[in-house]
């Protein structure tokens, strides 16, 4: 079954308004009526069917494992009761039973706890028992998640062959309550092979007419609205409209385009007998789908509509810091490598992670999650390995890119089905079987064969984006002219973006930003759309923001003057001349701090860098702290300080092929049921910063998994903390259990209600009042 | 328009004097993007107050606040509202993201947060003051405070449907998330209500508080 665009479907209304007029108690679980009154389910059904819905709702939207818990019922049951109350209603006429999937009611990561695989899980376990019990669709709704969505649209099509229909609920802002934009949700759900998507609940049809404009530009599906019924007032909770005004309303988003139409909260079967009555008649009006190159996060759109720059240092080539991190599995650093990139104005991260002992599908999808957790820009999964590929698009977080495939006929076979299935775009290498082309000719014919391929596959063009494949201008100097005229021809003969790494033209020759900016420059000109460059490279980002000005995106040069209009300005350091390592971590002058380290470096060796300077100054910072002289953002700025001099201490080691001497490691965790860390995570910036090696387990921790990591690894140091009177009680059985082991660490605890005297209680071995106190514990402990 | 109060957010942050300004200088700044980002909202409802063997109850909202705490609060009310406020996922997505950047930055924003989230009660008070005129409402009081139980959190919630209108969610240890979410009862009373909740002699800290160790009050 396929939804036709330009026919109007009727869906149904509300079914908690109609459960409570029906006798349900509140604090009742709905979906038990399922089985305890089926009558008036099928009853409800029969109104909404007689008020000319076309699809009905079966009453199985909060039917999961978590709400049914505390139940003597399976969902299998529960489903199945539902689906079959709906099609006994449904008997004899022509419509439509909807298996209906609504949120889990537990906020995945990285809000909640829930992971993506066990969101997955459940959604899996409600559509197998729908599609058994006959349902003849699925409908996902209300959904505020982008990444829950996914979860529950992977699970329908692929535990069931039902066609899927998505609606997601926004505010008046055009945005969910996590943050996810309408053209995000409409591009990644489409991509992810939605069968229809739309609006519902939220707020009313007036309100929700312009996101449903937005809506249809941004997706070829056919578009649902299930608005509710206005506004609720917000004291009582009234709806404001009455059934005439809500179906005169969605006349207009009929008009919109819309066509697929019922109500949510506050509307009953006279809506939708209004509604039916109000548009039957109509046609949905003519859509205007604009194509366009795109990717995104949910809270971040990225149009392909001027130059977008790929940060490219997410990437352990020839970088023996990144490769350190990678085999210690020091996801932070890689986060930091990020926010840097985005903050330098990348607008897409290239993530590659390949490196000899690491096992990148495992790897990809961890740092692909890591990522999404703390920025939100959209990445470009960067791998040779296509079940790497596979892992980190699966769990990905909006529509990425992947990087990349070629010419070559299996590469193409091999990648492009789950580039389809996934709904990413793909860069496409002009190279192939015969190796990297010498000419433009070739390069345009290659990429020709690719996009082609794609559309076999399913893929649009707008998501196929051409590589024509920088060479080094010392070794290979015609082939510059060459790589610059196949981008102008596959930009302007075959309408496709272009990808370009464009610093490995400058290979071997002096002044090498000079020739990279100027080759980007060219390039840009050509028609490039997508550098893959170093943003941290000041000549190359300034570079984009001059070509941004002349071609006219960046409008009355906005952006250009930002960037440079306040730069004179920056110069006066009075102190500069005079200030000493030791002051500058004092003051908390992260650039000052690693730049004098340097210099000192060329005096001083690595150990008496951090004995003499670093841990004396942050002493000193620690004493006015606990004076009360300087308060915990200096502290930690001067923290931040000592760690930009631990970098160049790693670096300079990391060039010798050695490690910098830790003083010991401890561990922290926030305890289990509890998901403030943000306590936890400053203590883990002054340890660090004091040179102890850190082992963060991160929050919401099981007692059973610190237990491991402390046997597994020899930890002679844990510290545990709790913010809630409610999780107190896992910590304290943290500790149970930590003293089951035949030699116990040493426990310190910290938190906003742990006091002395119930650490004391709980067996604890130190209370730590705050991050200073826990160094003065490690100390004491490590040493 | 409603502010962030600066003085409450250096008190969260424990800067308990500030002489040159400095802190207040960096707090200024961060206050001002928060409130261009974002705005506390909040769901409020009302219900009629009745009083049982379990506690006072909030007829059809399926509440009960049982305790002390409560019924000293709640005694001249014949009404009460609970409230609901938040800043929302993006403010949680922020802090993560500014906590890789800069936990200097960080634990200020954490501070402004939850003084952010705070001028969104008051604001919640106001509308509530405005529907019922020539009546006076309580001090909010909030679970955990006194014998006021946490786990009253899934119940506030479902009342004011916060998961759909505000997309606020209780984990199974009650903590609200997203975090800067504050949920609170207001008694509604046809008399004029003294403070109850504000002050020292009414603070649970009142034991191990630095500013009374110091000889100086948190001033709230």
């Amino acid at each position: 079954m396929r939804f036709d665009a330009s026919k109007l479907l009727f869906l149904d209304g509300a079914m908690g308004t109609m459960l409570q007029r029906g006798g349900m108690k509140p604090g009742e679980l709905p979906e038990l009526l399922n089985l305890n009154n089926p009558a008036l389910l099928e009853g409800i059904h029969r109104q909404y069917i007689e008020a000319g819905s076309q699809v009905i709702y079966a009453n199985t939207f909060g039917a999961n494992s978590r709400r049914l818990r505390r139940t003597e019922h399976t969902v299998a049951e529960v489903v199945a009761a539902g689906v079959t109350a709906a099609k006994r209603a449904a008997e004899g006429t022509e419509v439509l039973v909807a298996l209906d999937i609504g949120p889990l009611g537990e906020l995945l990561e990285p809000m909640g706890t829930l992971t993506f695989e066990e969101a997955y899980e459940q959604f899996a376990e409600i559509v197998r028992a729908g599609a058994g019990a006959g349902a003849d669709l699925a409908v996902i709704e209300t959904m505020t998640d982008l990444y829950e969505a996914k979860a529950a649209l992977l699970a329908v099509k692929e535990n069931s062959s039902l066609p899927c229909m998505v609606t997601m609920s926004f505010d008046e802002t055009g945005r969910t309550f996590t943050g996810c934009t309408v053209a995000s949700m409409a591009r990644t759900l489409e991509g992810l092979g939605a069968d229809a998507i739309g609006l519902n609940c939220s707020l009313g049809p007036k309100q929700v007419l312009p996101l449903l404009r937005e809506l249809c530009e941004n997706t070829r599906l056919p578009v649902i609205a299930k608005p509710n019924a206005g506004l609720p007032d917000p004291v009582d909770g009234h709806y404001d409209l009455t059934p005439t005004e809500f179906a005169e309303a969605m006349a207009e988003a009929v008009k919109a385009g819309v066509s697929m139409v019922g109500g949510c909260c506050g509307t009953d079967p006279d809506y939708i007998r209004a509604l039916h009555e109000a548009v039957r008649t109509m046609t949905p009006g003519e859509r205007h789908y604009k194509p366009c190159g795109f990717v995104c996060t949910p809270t971040m759109p990225v149009r392909l509509d001027g130059v977008r720059v790929i940060g490219e240092r997410i990437n352990p080539t020839g970088k023996k810091r990144f490769q350190q991190a990678l085999l210690e599995n020091d996801l932070d650093y890689i986060v930091d490598v990020a926010v840097a990139q985005m903050d330098a104005g990348a607008a897409i991260l290239d993530v590659n992670v390949g490196h000899p002992g690491v096992d990148e599908v495992t790897m990809l999808p961890r740092v692909v999650k890591k990522l999404q957790e703390a920025i939100d820009l959209p990445l470009q999964l960067d791998s040779s390995n296509p079940d790497a590929l596979e892992a980190g698009l699966r769990v990905y977080n909006g529509k990425p890119a992947v990087n990349s495939v070629n010419g070559k006929p299996e590469v193409l076979a091999r990648i492009l089905p789950m580039v389809r299935k996934y709904g990413a775009a793909v860069v496409g290498l002009t190279l192939d079987d015969d190796g990297l082309p010498d000419s433009a000719d070739k390069r345009v014919a290659i990429a020709e064969r690719i996009v082609e391929a794609a559309g076999q596959h399913g893929i649009p063009r707008e998501d196929v984006w051409i590589d024509c494949l920088t060479l080094t201008v010392s070794a290979q100097q015609e082939q510059a002219e060459e790589t610059l005229t196949a981008v102008r021809r596959v930009t302007h003969e075959l309408g496709l973006h272009t990808v370009l790494g464009v610093s490995n033209i400058s290979f071997g020759l002096p002044n090498r930003p000079l020739l990279t900016q100027t080759f980007l420059i060219r390039a840009i000109g050509s028609g490039l759309t997508l550098p893959i460059i170093n943003p941290n490279q000041k000549e190359m980002m300034d570079a984009v923001a001059a070509c941004r000005v002349l071609s006219g995106e960046d409008v009355e040069s906005r952006g250009y003057v930002a960037r440079f209009a306040g730069q004179q300005q920056e110069a006066p350091k009075p102190a500069g001349a005079s200030l000493t390592l030791d002051e500058a971590i004092i003051r908390g002058l992260r650039g000052e701090a690693g730049k004098l380290a340097k210099e000192a470096l060329t005096t001083e060796d690595e150990l008496a860098l951090v004995e003499k300077h670093l841990i004396p100054a942050l002493d000193r910072v620690g004493e006015d702290y606990e004076k009360g002289v300087v308060f915990l953002p200096q502290l930690l700025s001067a923290a931040q300080a000592a760690q930009s001099v631990f970098d160049v201490v790693r670096a300079s080691l990391a060039e010798k092929g050695g490690a910098p001497e830790k003083k010991g490691r401890l561990l922290i965790a926030t305890v289990q049921g509890d998901i403030h860390d943000i306590g936890k995570n400053i203590v883990r910036t002054v340890l660090e910063n004091y040179g102890y090696d850190v082992l963060d387990l991160g929050r919401d921790v099981p007692p059973e998994t610190i237990l491991r990591a402390v046997t597994e690894q020899g930890i002679r140091l844990v510290g545990l903390s709790a913010l809630m009177t409610t999780t107190l009680p896992a910590m304290e059985e943290t500790i149970r259990q930590l003293h089951t082991l035949p030699e116990p660490p040493v426990i310190m605890v910290g938190g906003a209600v742990v006091t002395p005297e119930y650490a004391r209680q709980m067996g604890a071995d130190y209370y730590s009042k705050d991050a200073r106190q826990s160094v003065e514990i490690a100390r004491k402990v490590l040493g | 328009m409603a502010t962030i109060d600066l003085d409450e957010a250096l008190r969260y942050l424990g800067v308990r004097s500030d002489p040159d300004g400095t802190m207040r200088g960096r707090m200024a700044e961060l206050a001002e993007e928060l409130q261009e980002r974002i705005a506390p909202r909040y769901a409020l409802r009302v219900a009629t107050l009745t009083r049982n063997d379990a506690g006072m109850r909030l007829e059809g909202a399926g509440v009960i606040l049982p305790g002390r705490l409560a019924q000293t609060m709640l005694a001249d009310c014949g009404h009460a509202a609970i409230l609901v406020c938040t800043l929302g996922a993006a403010f949680d997505a922020w802090m993560r993201t500014m906590q890789v950047r800069d936990m200097a930055n960080a634990v200020m924003l954490d501070a402004l947060g939850s003084a952010w989230v705070e001028t969104g009660c008051d604001e919640a008070e106001k509308e509530l003051a405005g529907r019922f005129p020539g009546m006076h409402l309580t001090d909010r009081f909030s679970p955990g405070y006194g014998d006021l139980p946490l786990s009253l959190q899934p119940d506030i919630l479902a009342a004011t449907d916060a998961a759909r209108r505000l997309g606020v969610q209780a984990t199974e240890s009650c903590l609200l998330i997203p975090q800067k979410t504050v949920t609170a009862v207001i008694g509604i009373a046809d008399r004029p209500q003294r403070a109850r909740i504000r002050g020292c002699a009414h603070c649970p800290m009142r034991g191990e508080c630095d500013y009374r160790k110091g000889g100086t009050s948190c001033e709230v």
